[in-house]
């Protein structure tokens, strides 16, 4: 069965998404990565979109998902490098991913998250 | 991609939304259109084809290179013979901002487009047609 | 536009924003965000007359893109014309952060990259 792999480095999980995802695929990554924060406890979670030239409704919507319940489960998520094209898309979509943390990529999402999770 | 060059791929099952983007991302590149534009048809393709598997029971995506007024764009419908929509205006109101709609995805889709057509009624099937210039 | 200092970037709008170009322009300040990983883009619409509802939601669309990338933006030179331009029409004020003149923008771009520099060490 096709997965994203889900690499953990320390307390936070790196997800990058390099295909061009089909519904179930995306719902699995979401299971997925519920799981392994529930048993790994990790305290952050940086999902890279920097190869993804589309982000539909569906999507972005199992983006808001993981966010939000990575939170419940005392994990920060960050999203890091959207595309210029996919971000005025998703504006017009009105899917505007609030809640959601953001940057401009890996470097500064790691930099972001070691923030919140009270590094210096 | 020359004038008037038109095919038709069924829109059946989920890896089918996939290849209906793809599809989309190549036609609309061919003929020159714009990052930003093309971005937002390939998302509103995204959108419909998935709303013909998950609601329409599975249809067809008809797409054509056109040109109208000496402009060139490309035009796609998006067909099933599913049970069609019952409240047009309940389904063109805007889901997750509101709350309400149909959750359809229609209203967004619309925005991504120049033109947007929707045919439909109870036990009549659905049939969206959307049209980006390039 | 220019990059004002190391992370920041500076669009000045000048004269009156039909919809296509406003839209190229703010397609090119997204990718220049991308390009060199400027983290706050200042737009100054000091040079721009008028703002009407369009402009207005085209300046906020823009300003949510910028967020979603990664980035963050704030707009100079709102006169209090403007500023009530944009309360009048309703618009979500709560997350735009203005400035009166590009200066203060400025000022405001370094302080936010200055704090995240020191937590850096």
């Amino acid at each position: 069965m096709e997965r994203i792999p889900i690499l953990q480095m320390g307390e936070f999980l790196l997800v990058t998404i390099q295909v061009d995802m089909h519904d179930q695929l995306a719902l699995r990554l979401q299971d997925d990565l519920t799981d392994r924060i529930e048993h790994t406890s990790a305290r952050g979670v940086l999902i890279d979109i920097s190869a993804l030239d589309m982000v539909d409704s569906f999507i972005g919507r199992m983006i808001a998902t993981i966010s939000g319940l990575s939170r419940i489960m005392d994990a920060e998520t960050v999203l890091v490098g959207m595309q210029p094209a996919v971000a005025i898309t998703l504006v017009e979509l009105g899917l505007t991913l609030p809640g959601v943390s953001t940057a401009l990529n890996v470097d500064r999402g790691m930099h972001l998250l070691r923030k919140r999770v009270g590094h210096s | 991609m020359s004038l008037r060059e038109r095919g038709s791929q069924p829109v059946r099952i989920e890896q089918d939304v996939v290849l209906a983007r793809q599809l989309t991302r190549k036609i609309a590149s061919d003929c020159g259109m714009r990052l930003v534009d093309l971005t937002k048809l390939v998302t509103a393709v995204s959108e419909l084809a998935r709303n013909t598997v998950v609601y329409g029971g599975g249809g067809d995506m008809d797409w054509e290179v056109i040109e109208e007024a000496g402009r060139v764009g490309v035009r796609l419908v998006f067909r099933d013979e599913g049970p069609g929509i019952a409240d047009i205006k309940l389904a063109l109101t805007d889901g997750w901002t509101s709350g309400g709609g149909l959750g359809l995805g229609l209203t967004g889709a619309r925005r991504l487009v120049d033109e947007f057509e929707l045919d439909t009624a109870p036990g009549q099937g659905t049939r969206v047609m959307i049209t980006r210039w390039i | 536009m220019v990059k004002l200092w190391e992370g920041v970037l500076a669009l000045p709008l000048i004269g009156t924003l039909d919809s296509h170009r406003s839209q190229t322009v703010m397609e090119s300040l997204l990718q220049r965000i991308v390009d060199t990983g400027s983290e706050i883009a200042i737009i100054d619409i000091t040079g721009v007359p008028t703002v009407d509802t369009l402009v207005a939601q085209h300046l906020l669309k823009t300003v949510t893109a910028i967020r979603l990338m990664g980035a963050d933006c704030i707009i100079s030179g709102v006169r209090p014309q403007i500023a009530q331009t944009i309360v009048h029409l309703g618009l979500d004020l709560g997350t735009l952060t203005t400035k009166s003149n590009l200066a203060d923008a400025l000022k405001l771009a370094l302080a936010r990259l200055g704090t995240a520099a020191g937590e850096r060490v």
